[in-house]
């Protein structure tokens, strides 16, 4: 194939998206190393992204997780919402923190820091940041697990496009607010000073940038790169046969509500392929509700789809690299009825939105599945997030775990075990670092065996983890997969639910559901955290003998289990 | 996008120590005394000695470094009674690469006239390791760890190498160092602050893992507990027990390797030791017997990834510190062309045939990596290491218009074979040296000293059929090549400096390897770097770097301290144990106390930080003032400091043990008529438009010293090209480096 009609000569175009890049990994390493709460610099739970003047992405850092760079070109089109609405406009100089999820926030403890970047009095791009906080003054210690809050305002502070500084100058009153209204400002307001330098970071290089090669060059070396990505992916869809595909997942919601509308919820998405257009419509999903595992539109569901999508047809392990940028939304379109659980209508919640829309990804992934057979995964097993927190002399403190949950099999491999899934990819904090801090003591961290869906390639594991309280605190937890079960792909078996179980192995055992607000414990209570095992991908019968004998010498299975799904292992 | 974490690393720490060395001798150098009497060498050790460093073993030793490399073993030997120095390669031998080694060995003794028995010392560069990783063919290793944490080498941080990938691999997943059948738990508990016992180690459990492991046949183990950095005293007693219960086996302590937090990291460093651990000790047993065979009396001795060299002896007791073995004795060689010229603000470019090296050198000596943040072959590694950053552009990565249109150069690359398309092995891609070849920068005639030849018309069909593909010219689609590689190592280099608060005009770079000499004036200009060294022998730096460096140990320990209460007393007394242990290994290797110099530094963050930055300690004592230092480096790096308290996280000391150098090459004169081997034409860019400029082709051995020749020229000698683009003027300095500056407008 020859090159595309371009703006710039493709050899200027290289060169600056290569500098886009190093941009925005600059700005991620810095982001990461200046600041303080585990959740960002342990769990890398944060993004870095520089868009154009019209709030189009141009890179991100590859260390960001998808669920936070994805969105930030939302943030960006929510306050110029917002500006509008308000008569405001963006100035130099100005620092504006946004975290509202009804004008394109991923959920309110995601807060943005963007900063214009102006070539004299021209508005050029934005240089943004985003990431998850410890705590934004919910009603409960932590910013997860939040999942008794019934509306938008239980959620914690609402910020909708503040000008932090303005014009160059810091907005005291501001800071005095986050200072009075949030647990443990100390960090939050350090993490939130980090995020704004290396948001400045990002847009000085931006600036330098354009300084070498002049703006109509950048402008038009982006615009290329973008078609580039967009080319890219229609080329992909394209080998696809038009057609619309359907598939219906189901996630726990609140399996101990009274009411049956709280419970038990389907995602539905159905796939069209129309040429190199794609259209995913999430009709049928269930209505929304008064709790907070509604999902923004924008912020969540576009970004689950999207990441799925590129995983699948864009799979960064068989396919050459790509430039993440706003081209690669181009071909596609998302709609959900409004009132459902992925278009909810304000005020409704939407902090503990994270789980369920790892399902829309996935049910999205399963609508495709029998036409890309060999792109992609039976069902994942799910996460949970846990946040503990106590009082000590220095005041809260507040830790944020974030449980992995495992991958389904694939096309010739069996599924990753224990691993972060689909739009999240954050990392675990190590036993020794929380330990070393924090009243808690891990006592079992390892793979959950014999749970995983049989198959010609069986299911990735998940993780059982014990963790104790060695003073008295409290913890709450957003979860899902606790009652259903990832599925099986093409003849393979369904994996194992997740669990929840407070003093597992003494007497006072308690099984928990997947949502569980905050509650109090002593010191010696143990909260145990079971991941769903994921589903298996082809018959079992299929599956080779030595995989099988050599999964049972390494514990993965159980003779016995081996003897009830393979019968090939039964007779050989 | 994968998530590249091959050398990203979190920040710049520095290895103290030999550029100082470099510091001294320069200066010493300079006193009128010594100059014109005797060879270099001579001079050096005179007035070093009289600079109190004492170099007493150093006369007329003669060294021999080896870096073997996938096509030649490469060989540098320095007789420092003479000053010469010899320089030889052969074909590498893959299949037992001791081979090579030693047949190098022989004929550069031949070479030099003297004998095997002359040879005092072989310091070698070595892939052993590093190949056994990379192909994952390690010796079948065990672990035994903490109950209930059976699986923490398997699940690691839980996160994806890639964010958008459902048919990725985990490397620790698909392809453990200790598969899951052999890693047994056994009851212990060790628990923070103070490393205190919680749960006594069971020794019978201990005891029934070791016999369980023999029985599957495990010849080498891993003991990894949870905390062992503050207290190892489970792990060394569990080692005990496996050497009672499996004699012979390979034991390797968690702790023992590097006594640092995070868990994961940890263990599987420990892991990747007992899975390489057999292999390289077989390996280097092997060639210390061969020389001893062929009558070399020296020691063999190895480079580590430090930019120390080990005697055979300890690195065999811990490869997993050889894994960056070869590109850390390239950022030495690199380092000691720039004393020759006095120069200690280094950007380091090794660009070869597939991949290009970068390291940052600076007044504080070679940039180290963070040990929080390396990474090999996928797998996070906690050693200490030379901050080496490579970047798959190379002679051989082909350039390509991909499925949609974009246009690429490497990572793929054509390799040795079939290579570039003007090798006439078959390959159809344009490559860089094809490039180079169409744009007249490498004379098909001279490639190597003449040894391959060239197919220029090769080169040319594969560059016309990309420039279709372009829709563009021959000579534009050739360029834009250059350009794009060029930019994508300037890219690399200005994330190595700019990011650690360095600014790339301050340096000079030191380009090297088969191509780097090629391409370094371009990406110099494109950086803004006014200057470019090109070391004496290009092609063999890295073994020149092997004859440069120290011995050298690292130890360390984690603390926790806060400031408002640091115990400074505890800190002392505990760097004071560091400072014995690290001596003591070098006492064993037979350095003698004068020669050793040891440093010690704090890594130091501000209190909820997660990455530490490393402050140097003066005298090895802790006093207030490293406090100071850190808000001062935090400073530097992010632009930011913070008035919140500061965290000790680990003490860390090195030693070195001094030991004789390379010297000056000796050089003589010559004149340009003298080296002027002919004319060409070759093709540059200059105010957006491209140019075809006849352009002189010169021997790099026949120039005359001091005078700067203007380009456009190209400078031959036999392991390498030497590009001076016309902006730019080359000078042979009498230390032997070649000097290109920009020329003044």
């Amino acid at each position: 194939m020859s090159v595309a009609e371009t703006r710039v000569d493709p050899i200027t175009a290289s060169v600056i998206g290569g500098a886009l890049d190093s941009i925005a990994i600059e700005m991620g390493h810095k982001l990461a190393r200046m600041s303080y709460s585990s959740i960002i610099r342990e769990s890398e739970d944060f993004g870095t992204v520089i868009c154009d003047a019209q709030a189009r992405q141009l890179c991100e850092s590859p260390q960001s997780t998808p669920l936070q760079s994805g969105p930030i070109p939302g943030y960006v089109r929510g306050i110029n919402r917002r500006f509008a609405e308000i008569g405001e406009e963006w100035k130099p100089g100005d620092v504006v923190m946004h975290n509202h999820p009804y004008y394109g926030s991923s959920h309110g403890p995601d807060v943005g820091f963007l900063v214009p970047v102006f070539v004299g009095d021209e508005l050029v791009g934005f240089s943004g940041s985003t990431a998850h906080h410890l705590d934004v003054g919910a009603l409960t210690p932590g910013s997860c697990g939040i999942v008794d809050a019934t509306d938008a305002y239980a959620e914690g502070l609402q910020f909708n496009a503040i000008k932090i500084e303005e014009e160059g100058k810091r907005n005291e009153w501001v800071w005095h607010i986050l200072r009075d209204n949030i647990r443990m400002s100390d960090i939050v307001v350090a993490d939130m000073q980090a995020q704004i330098a290396a948001s400045r970071i990002g847009a000085e290089r931006f600036l330098e940038l354009i300084d070498r090669y002049g703006l109509d060059t950048v402008q038009g070396a982006s615009a290329d790169l973008m078609d580039y990505s967009e080319r890219v992916l229609r080329t992909e869809i394209e080998k696809l046969p038009d057609g619309t595909y359907s598939a219906e997942g189901k996630i726990d919601g609140y399996l101990d509500h009274a009411d049956p509308a709280y419970r038990d919820l389907p995602i539905c998405a159905s796939v069209t392929i129309d040429g190199s257009d794609l259209i995913v419509d999430l009709e049928g999903t269930a209505p929304q509700v008064d709790l907070p595992i509604n999902m923004p539109f924008e912020g969540t569901v576009d970004i689950a789809i999207y990441l799925v999508l590129r995983s699948i047809l864009l799979d960064s392990e068989t396919h050459p690299p790509v430039p993440t940028n706003s081209g690669l939304f181009r071909p596609i379109t998302i709609e959900a009825p409004e009132g459902c659980l992925a278009n909810p209508r304000y005020p409704a919640p939407t902090i503990a939105r994270f789980v369920a829309g790892n399902i829309i990804a996935e049910t999205v992934m399963r609508a495709l599945a029998p036409h890309m057979p060999e792109a992609v995964a039976a069902s994942v097993g799910n996460l949970k997030v846990i946040a503990s927190s106590g009082i000590r002399a220095g005041g809260h403190w507040v830790h944020m775990d974030i449980i992995e949950g495992s991958y389904g099999g694939r096309y010739g491999k069996d599924g990753l075990d224990a691993v972060d899934t689909l739009y999240g990819n954050t990392r675990n904090n190590p036993i020794e670092d929380i330990e070393s801090h924090l009243p808690l003591r891990v006592t079992r961290y390892e793979l959950q065996e014999d749970e995983a869906g049989a198959g010609r390639w069986r299911g990735g594991l998940g993780s059982v983890r014990d963790v104790e309280f060695t003073e008295p605190g409290g913890f709450s937890i957003e979860a899902d997969g606790n009652k259903w079960p990832p599925l099986g792909l093409f003849g393979g078996k369904d994996g194992t639910a997740g669990s929840i179980v407070l003093n597992p192995d003494t007497d006072r055992g308690e099984s928990l559901p997947s949502k569980i607000p905050y509650r109090k414990v002593d010191a010696g209570e143990t909260i145990r955290t079971v991941a769903p095992s994921a589903g298996g991908y082809g018959e079992p019968t299929e599956r080779d003998v030595d995989a099988i004998r050599e999964d049972i010498i390494d514990g993965f299975v159980s003779e016995e289990s081996a003897k009830r799904d393979y019968p090939q292992y039964r007779e050989a | 996008m994968r998530r590249s974490r091959a050398g990203d690393t979190a920040v710049g720490h520095h290895v103290r120590g030999i550029g100082a060395l470099y510091r001294r001798r320069l200066r010493s150098q300079k006193c009128p005394h010594g100059l014109g009497v005797g060879p270099a060498w001579f001079r050096q050790v005179q007035n070093s000695r009289k600079a109190g460093t004492g170099w007493v073993y150093a006369f007329a030793m003669r060294v021999i470094g080896v870096d073997i490399g996938g096509t030649f073993t490469d060989l540098a030997l320095y007789d420092s009674g003479s000053g010469a120095t010899h320089v030889h390669k052969v074909p590498s031998t893959p299949e037992d690469p001791g081979q090579a080694l030693v047949t190098g060995v022989k004929e550069l003794c031949a070479q030099a006239g003297i004998g095997p028995e002359d040879i005092g010392a072989v310091y070698h560069g070595t892939t052993v390791a590093t190949n056994a990783v990379l192909q994952h063919r390690g010796a079948a290793a065990g672990l035994i760890t903490t109950r209930g944490f059976r699986d923490i080498v398997h699940i690691g941080r839980h996160q994806r190498p890639q964010n958008y990938s459902i048919m990725q691999d985990i490397p620790w997943q698909s392809k453990p160092f200790v598969e899951r059948r052999h890693r047994k738990v056994v009851t212990e508990r060790i628990v923070p602050p103070q490393g205190d016992v919680l749960v006594e180690l069971d020794e019978a459990e201990v005891r029934q893992a070791a016999r369980e492991l023999a029985a599957e046949g495990v010849g080498s183990v891993a003991v990894c507990f949870l905390f062992s950095y503050l207290n190892d005293a489970h792990e060394r007693r569990a080692a005990e027990i496996l050497i009672e219960e499996m004699p012979g086996a390979f034991v390797t302590t968690s702790a023992g390797i590097f006594p640092q937090f995070r868990e994961f990291e940890r263990f599987t460093t420990a892991c990747m030791n007992a899975f390489v651990g057999p292999g390289t000790g077989t390996y280097l047993d092997r060639v210390a017997d061969a020389l001893s065979q062929e009558g070399v009396p020296g020691k063999l001795h190895v480079m580590m990834s430090n930019g120390g060299v080990a005697t055979a002896r300890a690195a065999a007791e811990k490869p997993v510190t050889l894994l960056l073995s070869g590109p850390a004795a390239g950022i030495l060689g690199g380092q000691w062309a720039g004393a020759l010229s006095e120069r200690e603000r280094l950007i380091t470019f090794d660009m070869g045939g597939t991949s290009a090296d970068i390291g940052i050198v600076t007044e504080n000596g070679v940039a180290e990596a963070s040990a929080r943040d390396t990474w090999v072959a996928g797998y996070p590694l906690l050693v200490p290491m030379l901050d080496v950053h490579t970047i798959g552009a190379g002679g051989g990565s082909i350039a390509y218009v991909d499925e949609a249109g974009g246009f690429r150069v490497g990572p793929r690359s054509a390799g040795a074979r079939p290579g570039p398309a003007c090798y006439g092995f078959g390959g159809e891609d344009a490559t860089i040296t094809d490039a180079n070849v169409a744009l007249g920068r490498i004379d098909p005639d001279r490639f190597l000293g003449g040894e391959i030849k060239l197919d220029r018309e090769l080169a040319l069909g594969a560059v016309d059929r990309l420039a279709e593909e372009l829709g563009v010219g021959r000579y534009e689609a050739a360029e834009g090549v250059i350009t794009i590689a060029n930019a994508n190592m300037a890219r690399a280099i200005r994330s190595r400096t700019i990011e650690k608060g360095h600014d790339p005009r301050d340096f000079t770079l030191v380009a090297f390897g088969g191509a780097g000499s090629l391409h370094a004036a371009e990406v110099a200009d494109s950086l803004g770097v006014p200057e470019v060294l090109i070391p004496p022998y290009p092609g063999i730096t890295s073994a020149t770097g092997l004859l440069t460096s120290d011995l050298k140990y690292d130890q360390m320990r984690t603390v926790f301290m806060i400031e408002g209460s640091i115990d400074a007393e505890r800190l002392n007394r505990e760097l004071g144990e560091l400072e014995d242990d690290v001596k003591s290994s070098l006492l064993e290797d037979g350095i003698s106390d004068d020669d050793i110099t040891v440093t010690a530094s704090l890594d130091c963050r501000y209190v909820g930080q997660g990455y530490e930055l490393r402050v140097p300690l003066a005298q090895c004592r802790f006093d207030e003032s490293a406090l100071a230092e850190f808000h001062r480096m935090h400073e530097q790096e992010y632009q930011h400091a913070m008035h919140d308290p500061i965290e000790i996280v680990n003490l860390r000391v090195t030693a070195i043990g001094n030991r004789p150098k390379l010297g000056e090459p000796q050089l003589s004169r010559g004149d340009l008529v003298e080296a002027l081997l002919g004319e060409g034409e070759s093709v540059f860019r200059s105010n957006g438009s491209l140019d075809v400029l006849p352009t002189r082709y010169l021997d790099r051995a026949r120039l005359p010293l001091d005078e700067q020749v203007p380009g456009p020229v190209v400078i031959f000698q036999r392991d390498t090209t030497v590009l001076v683009p016309p902006a730019w003027g080359a000078t042979a300095l009498e230390s032997g480096n070649l000097l290109l500056t920009r020329r003044p407008k």
